[in-house]
């Protein structure tokens, strides 16, 4: 199985190593040097302070090659910085880019593990229902709302969300966040519960598919010709031997927690690390945003690895060669 | 028997979640609290105050860095009242046109408490505010590492160009030198010769050239003093915060909590003198006792405000709100207590021109105010077509093209009439605006616009060389579809005079290769006061600010050696009617030649609750929450009236989910059985 890891990793390494250089192209195809500056010292700053801005952050540098020293040129200064984890500091504002992973990260976790949490404890009873009630006016029902649930726009829930449970019937406050341990629910409801009903529709239906494909099995025909009730295949059989296509959406995404969700954390105003993107997004910041898209990468290799992992735990009969 | 508890804890925790749930997104522990709440979009992007340069920006820092000068707060035009400075210095006359401005600082100023002062190792918290510390702000603009956006106006001040090549000229060559203490790297840099420091709380300050306007630059934070401490100590190094992070001010407020992308929380700084020596009744610690024809309706000079010592709140709490719909809802339920309008909102809100019923019902109140700022559409003056180069064919053209814009028309559609026709680059409330001044050339009259097209050389608006209509480019740096729609409106009214004008919308970078290149001919642009003088919008055509050349704010690449030389005059002078004929003149020239299409001046319109007093836009970006204040208890009351929870929906939801999954329990029990 190491030998698998490490193969892998070393794959991985290709793929950061194209991300990195694609992420660069493409930032600077759409922007320059000058747009981040301008950005950062603002509209009415002369040229004088838009050069030395640059000078003091490096973007006075050849863009890929430098002719005279080779080593010195803003491709190799991205690749050097990311490879190392020396992030360096915003563009934005100079804050410490590691600095502001710390503090995103908390924000980021406390919506987004509750919302895995949760999504699981919801969409898995759910597939499990609708699949035991297959081919009847309840799994039909399922169909239609599951479908309609999927068509609708993650922000429109959002919005309606928030007019609904915030504004008309003021149980909740409409964005904001407080880290305290005792209000941080209050601000956490309408996100979680956006979040979820965002979500519910294709994971009920996908695992409602796995529980279907499952149930019709020699295993399954076996258990039914013994006596054993539906209900209990399903949780007690069923259930446990769809766990290979549930890690496989789930174990994945898992490392990927901590990088927030961008939608949620923007509306609701949670300083997360989504959050975080979007504003980097929104002020040019290239410094912020590469460490985001090469944490992202790196975490979404690492949620691959693991899946592949999980699969040796659930079923013996997988090896890792 | 298990599952019968579950379901009960079950149902007791939603009734308890019910119970305590409060769409109120503060602590309690400060709701009786004199405490305002504002909202903000984007997160300040340094509050050091020799570099901070946007609204946001100013909004904290403005509030938590004296400066020696400031605004009065009600007056109009704006008046410059002693802020830190004992009094405003008048401008004395040296040789070789040398002029030298004698700043006092009040006795017994301190900056806010603060972990920097400890670096003498006894545990001080603060210190005395002395004339050094205006003199090190001032070494700080010219610092090249600090990157001050204003070294170049400030260049003015003798000496101080000198320092800042030194500065780098030793840091490049002694990197010993770039380790040494900030205050010790400036002190061996040599002194700034039109800064001296003369005595512990006098300061003479030396301008190359006659400059009246540099007052205005001591009310803003760029020259407010900072003390070396904070400098040295915040450096962002071994876990340490940044300066422009950690702000050490002398304000009215201290920052007592700066999360930018949450919270941003600032109390009474207990150091500031207004607190400290109310009995001093300095202009800038009392609520003022007159205002402008307007405050005293507005109640803006209640007898409970005037004469009162300042600040009249507890502290401001800025809270992050990336989207301005939750933003506003949040206003509409009491938990900010002023915002601006959304356009999504704008119709529920403002009925022809005034608040609408509901909102007045709720006690709202509407402010609006004239934004000393002024948006344009303007030519290219290189271009052969548009420009100079053409002589009086060109200026003919711009003319009938400047008549063909109908301004009121295009803040009807695109601004909800948030603004006023502007009939010259000078906005309302500053020295040279005259409001019944009528510009010829702005007025709709398409008859006058053809025949000047007529005698142009473009009869019709066909260009004789094509025999088509003339083209022109309106070039754009925003690909939107909302600026696009803009745009279009002006293309649509030269089309009425026979005019082919198509939109090059590029991306902001392409445009501003456009600018470099000078490859642009009309382009629609806007400026904001930095500073209530007619020097501050009239330099924007001033020879040596073109843009294409010199890299300069005059986009429009105008000159006019004529309009230059009064430019000088008219610079160099205090208000007063000689200034105002050259304005004119000025004018009668922008006039003539319609290097611009004044389009207008925008409004701003600012929502409050009834419970918050004083309130009066400012205009420009200055700090007005001492003057503020609050009813905290009307804020309770309304409040808890409007934010009643309506419970019975969930109950509801509760009964219809057990009625979803219970058959399926029941089967699975059963079948178990």
């Amino acid at each position: 199985m190491w030998a698998y890891v490490v193969r892998r990793l070393a794959y991985s390494l290709v793929i950061i190593l194209g991300v990195l250089f694609l992420l660069f192209v493409l930032f600077f195809l759409v922007t320059t040097p000058d747009d981040i500056a301008r950005k950062a010292v603002g509209e009415k700053a002369p040229p004088q302070a838009l050069e030395q801005w640059k000078k003091n952050h490096g973007y006075d540098k050849p863009r890929f090659w430098n002719r005279e020293h080779p080593a010195d040129s803003m491709l190799v200064d991205h690749f050097r910085r990311m490879l190392t984890f020396d992030f360096g500091n915003s563009d934005a504002d100079d804050t410490p880019i590691w600095r502001r992973l710390r503090s995103g990260a908390g924000p980021s976790l406390s919506l987004t593990l509750p919302l895995f949490a949760l999504g699981l404890l919801l969409t898995i009873p759910l597939g499990l229902l609708v699949a035991f009630f297959r081919e009847t006016y309840i799994d039909r029902m399922g169909v239609v709302l599951c479908v309609l649930a999927m068509s609708i726009s993650t922000v429109l829930y959002i919005i309606g969300g928030q007019y609904l449970i915030a504004r008309v019937l003021r149980w909740f406050p409409i964005s904001g966040f407080d880290p305290s341990p005792v209000v941080i629910g209050r601000f956490l409801a309408v996100p979680v519960l956006v979040g979820l009903l965002a979500g519910v529709g294709d994971s009920v239906r996908f695992y409602r598919a796995v529980f279907v494909e499952e149930s019709g099995r020699d295993y399954v025909r076996t258990a039914r010709a013994k006596g054993c009730g539906e209900a209990r295949i399903l949780v007690h059989h069923v259930l446990r031997n769809s766990l290979v296509p549930i890690l496989t959406q789930v174990v994945v995404v898992i490392p990927s927690l901590v990088m927030g969700s961008i939608l949620l954390e923007s509306f609701f105003g949670i300083p997360g690390l989504g959050s975080i993107t979007v504003d980097a997004i929104n002020a040019n910041d290239f410094a912020t945003l590469r460490t985001m898209v090469y944490l992202g990468s790196l975490l979404f290799i690492l949620g691959q690895i693991l899946t592949d992992v999980s699969y040796t735990l659930v079923d013996p009969r997988v090896r890792l060669e | 028997m298990k599952g019968g508890r579950g379901g009960l804890c079950a149902a007791l925790s939603v009734l308890v979640v019910l119970g305590a749930c409060t769409n109120n997104p503060y602590p309690d522990v400060d709701a009786g609290k004199k405490l305002l709440y504002l909202p903000f979009d984007e997160p300040p992007k340094t509050l050091d105050p020799q570099v901070a340069y946007s609204t946001i920006d100013h909004s904290v820092i403005g509030n938590v860095y004296d400066t020696l000068l400031e605004y009065d707060y009600l007056k109009r035009p704006y008046t410059l009242i002693p802020g830190l400075a004992s009094e405003v210095p008048t401008p004395q006359p040296l040789t070789d046109g040398r002029v030298s401005y004698h700043f006092r600082l009040r006795d017994d100023l301190f900056f806010a408490d603060d972990p920097a002062f400890a670096l003498d190792g006894k545990g001080t918290k603060t210190r005395q505010v002395v004339a050094k510390d205006v003199a090190f702000s001032l070494a700080r603009i010219a610092d090249p590492e600090v990157n001050s956006p204003v070294f170049e106006t400030l260049a003015k001040i003798d000496g101080l160009r000198e320092f800042s090549e030194r500065l780098k000229k030793l840091r490049a060559e002694d990197p010993a030198f770039a380790e040494l203490r900030i205050d010790e790297q400036y002190a061996r840099a040599g002194p700034i010769s039109g800064v001296r420091v003369t005595g512990p709380l006098g300061l003479e300050i030396v301008l190359t050239e006659s400059y009246p306007q540099i007052l205005y630059w001591f009310a803003m934070p760029f020259t407010a003093p900072v003390p070396w401490e904070g400098v040295a100590t915040y450096d962002g190094r071994e876990g340490r915060d940044l300066f422009s992070e950690h702000p050490t001010g002398t304000g009215p407020w201290k920052l007592v909590e700066y999360d930018k992308r949450l919270r941003i929380a600032l109390r009474r700084n207990p150091n500031w003198y207004g607190i400290r020596h109310p009995e001093w009744r300095a202009p800038g610690a009392i609520y003022p006792e007159v205002g402008e024809s307007g405050d005293a309706a507005a109640g803006r000079l209640a007898p409970s405000a005037v004469g009162q010592a300042l600040p009249l709140l507890e502290g401001i709490e800025f809270r992050r709100e990336k989207e301005s719909i939750p933003a506003f809802a949040k206003f509409l339920q009491g938990y900010y207590d002023a915002s601006g309008i959304i356009k999504e909102s704008f119709d529920r809100v403002i009925r022809n021109g005034e608040l609408s019923p509901e909102m007045a019902a709720r006690g709202m109140s509407l402010s609006k105010s004239v934004v000393p700022a002024t948006y344009y559409l303007g030519f290219n003056m290189d271009d052969p077509v548009v420009g100079r180069e053409g002589g009086d064919q060109s200026r003919k053209l711009r003319e009938a093209m400047s008549l063909a814009i109908d301004s009121k028309e295009y803040t009807r559609l695109f601004t909800n009439s948030r603004g006023i026709p502007a009939e010259s680059p000078i906005p309302p409330g500053i020295f040279g605006y005259e409001e019944d001044y009528r510009n010829p050339y702005r007025e709709v009259d398409l008859e006058r616009a053809r025949t000047l097209l007529r005698d142009a050389g473009y009869p019709g608006g066909i260009d004789p060389k094509t025999g088509a209509p003339l083209k022109l480019s309106f070039d754009s740096p925003d690909t939107s579809a909302a600026a696009l729609l803009q745009f279009q409106f002006f293309v649509d009214a030269w089309r009425k005079i026979g005019l082919d004008v198509s939109i090059a919308a590029t991306s902001y970078n392409q445009f501003q290769d456009k600018i470099r290149r000078g490859a642009y001919q009309i382009f629609q642009w806007g400026w904001v006061a930095d500073y209530p003088d007619p020097e501050n919008f009239l330099f924007l055509l001033w020879t040596p600010m073109g843009r294409t050349h010199g890299g300069g704010p005059n986009t429009a690449n105008f000159s006019d050696p004529r309009y230059d030389e009064l430019f000088l005059q008219m610079k160099a002078r205090g208000n007063d009617e000689k200034r105002l004929e050259l304005i004119r003149e000025m004018r009668g020239i922008l006039e003539k030649e319609r290097p611009w299409i004044e389009l207008f001046h925008p409004e701003s319109y600012l929502l409050t609750q009834g419970w918050l007093h004083n309130e009066k836009p400012p205009g420009l970006s200055i700090p007005t929450a001492k003057y503020l204040d609050i009813d905290t208890a009307q804020r309770a009351e309304l409040r808890n009236a409007w934010n009643q929870p309506i419970r019975w929906p969930a109950y509801a939801a509760a009964g219809l989910t057990l009625l979803v999954i219970l058959p399926g329990i029941f089967t699975y029990l059963r079948e178990r059985q």
